[in-house]
């Protein structure tokens, strides 16, 4: 997808400027139960759904510096106060990291994640919810809840030339966090302008 | 993740059920060392509530979690609610202390009424009708298992064991996931909302390093609790636990290897309905206890009672000696060093 050149407020996912950046649609799936981290994980989700949210709309901008990444997706039932909404955009950090299963052990994905409430971090992802923290290194993020809606802006330095990009999303309402995401199948090549 | 290999010690506790008087002396010392920063204020490392109850939080008992006897494999838990632990009450202390409503404003949680709960919330309900009522005290903490299924749940990698044989989680790697707590069928993990992360008993780890017995054990009034190295043989956990067999972990079928003990509870005899007394029938239903510890338990009480049989007949016991705990320091195992003593002037805990 095209990275849309743009001036403005582009880190607030209801500024104007954002009127001028294509917008696709990515198609979401669950985290393969088979491919969650522990045992527990496994028998304790094996019989529940998770990774709910079936799409989730991505548009992309850049004001020359820093690449601003903004995601939108209906908002699930009304949280039950013990987890919440999150995000992550996800690149390839090492090698040909498969996307669907948010890296695995040799080959990590970083992610840039926000979470309602809390946020934003800068992930290193090695498989389904086997993350570790990093420093923030410049990632942001803004999300706002409107009309039923997320709309969320994760940004970060522009990664360089050619790098894909995926997406996860949890729905805090079914208890959805780590591993138990909605993820994007296939990597999204970034034109970045 | 398993760091069994370099283990040296396995501490354990042994909780005498017949001494704790339930005055929570243990839960505050280990409130006021622990958990006063933000974000603690509902969590009780150490809880003590009356059985039969629902106990903290409210219904751990069916919350499921720990191993599936049958197959091994870990069992589907609830994830236990901030409501269910309850606690952490907002109080009007402004409008009671300051608000001039002398003998018309009282203290009182602010927030709903409904559905109200808190740590010792049950306390003296109890079971059973009058005049056979029962209950009695059982402080709970964090096992420090053997096989801690909360560490294994775990995504990220964040809880190990060290050479003590305590379960500590590294809060730098806790992503607030809370599989752990999903998967603790002791349901003795809180979450931290305004930190993010997970906490629980962390063992007072770092007055052990320093030759100082937890909190809990040092602090409690009633002489109710033991710790030592269970893999000692010498020591009093040791012997009460495998020489003597006095004393029994807390629901062992949920395959976790708990590490803290206790001496189950005798019961007061049973009055007929003319109010005579029944010698023969414990007032504390046997199977009631089993279903907290195991068969193991009526051995126990036996083993108790006629060592509590010949030193009325005076004899001597060794069981009874140690457990009525003659010198206070025989509770602490190893860990008998005053933590008066010891050089603050880095500012150190
Ligand atoms: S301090 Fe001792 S007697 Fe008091 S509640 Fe705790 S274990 Fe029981
Ligand atoms: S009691 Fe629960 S939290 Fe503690 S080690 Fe055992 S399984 Fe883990």
């Amino acid at each position: 997808m095209k990275v849309a050149r743009l001036n403005g407020e582009l880190a607030d996912p209801a500024a104007p400027a954002w009127g001028g950046a294509e917008a696709v649609s990515i198609t979401l799936g669950p985290v393969p139960i088979g491919a969650q981290p522990t045992a527990y994980i496994r028998e304790a989700w094996a019989g529940r759904s998770y990774g709910t949210t079936g799409a989730a709309t991505l548009a992309a901008a850049s004001d020359g510096e820093r690449l601003y990444l903004r995601l939108e997706w209906p908002d699930g039932a009304t949280p039950n106060g013990e987890f919440q909404d999150a995000v992550a955009a996800m690149f390839p950090a090492g090698g040909d990291a498969p996307v669907a299963t948010m890296g695995d052990h040799d080959r990590p994905v970083e992610l840039w994640f926000w979470e309602n409430g809390r946020g934003p971090l800068r992930l290193t992802s090695r498989g389904p919810g086997v993350v570790r923290k990093e420093a923030a290194d410049g990632v942001a993020a803004r999300g706002d809840l409107a009309g039923g809606r997320w709309s969320v802006v994760l940004s970060g330095p522009k990664p360089a030339a050619g790098k894909p990009v995926g997406v996860a999303v949890w729905d805090g309402s079914n208890d959805e966090r780590a591993g138990l995401a909605a993820v994007s199948q296939e990597w999204l090549q970034l034109e970045l302008a | 993740m398993t760091t069994t290999e370099a283990k040296t010690r396995q501490l354990a506790w042994v909780y005498d059920l017949n001494k704790c008087i339930g005055c929570q002396t243990c839960s505050v010392a280990c409130k006021v060392l622990w958990t006063r920063d933000e974000g603690e204020k509902h969590q009780w490392w150490m809880s003590v509530n009356t059985m039969p109850g629902l106990g903290t939080p409210k219904g751990w008992e069916d919350m499921g979690g720990g191993f599936d006897p049958e197959t091994g494999k870990p069992r589907p838990g609830h994830q236990p609610t901030r409501g269910e632990f309850g606690g952490g009450f907002d109080y009007n202390y402004q409008e009671v202390f300051y608000g001039g409503t002398a003998g018309k404003a009282h203290l009182e949680p602010q927030g709903p009424r409904e559905g109200r709960w808190a740590m010792n919330w049950d306390e003296d309900q109890g079971a059973g009708e009058w005049p056979n009522s029962y209950y009695f005290y059982l402080p709970r903490q964090c096992n420090h298992c053997s096989n801690p299924v909360c560490m294994s749940a775990c995504a990220t990698g964040a809880l190990s064991r060290t050479n003590d044989g305590l379960v500590l989680r590294d809060e730098e790697v806790c992503m607030g996931d809370r599989f752990c707590m999903e998967a603790c069928p002791y349901k003795k993990i809180y979450f931290n909302y305004d930190r993010h992360v997970a906490q629980q008993c962390i063992g007072c780890f770092p007055r052990i390093e320093a030759g100082v017995a937890p909190a809990c054990v040092r602090q409690c009034p009633g002489r109710a609790v033991f710790i030592g190295d269970l893999e000692d043989e010498e020591s009093s956990v040791h012997k009460l636990v495998k020489t003597w067999k006095v004393a029994m972990p807390l629901k062992a079928e949920a395959g976790t290897g708990p590490n803290v003990y206790y001496v189950p509870p005798l019961s007061p005899h049973r009055l007929n309905d003319d109010m005579s007394i029944d010698t023969e029938t414990p007032r504390i239903p046997p199977e009631y206890l089993e279903s907290l510890f195991g068969p193991g338990v009526h051995g126990a009480l036996n083993v108790l009672k006629g060592e509590m049989e010949t030193v009325r007949a005076g004899g001597a016991s060794e069981i009874l000696t140690t457990l009525i705990a003659y010198k206070w320091q025989e509770l602490l195992g190893p860990f008998t060093v005053d933590p008066a003593t010891l050089d603050r002037s880095n500012g150190g805990a």
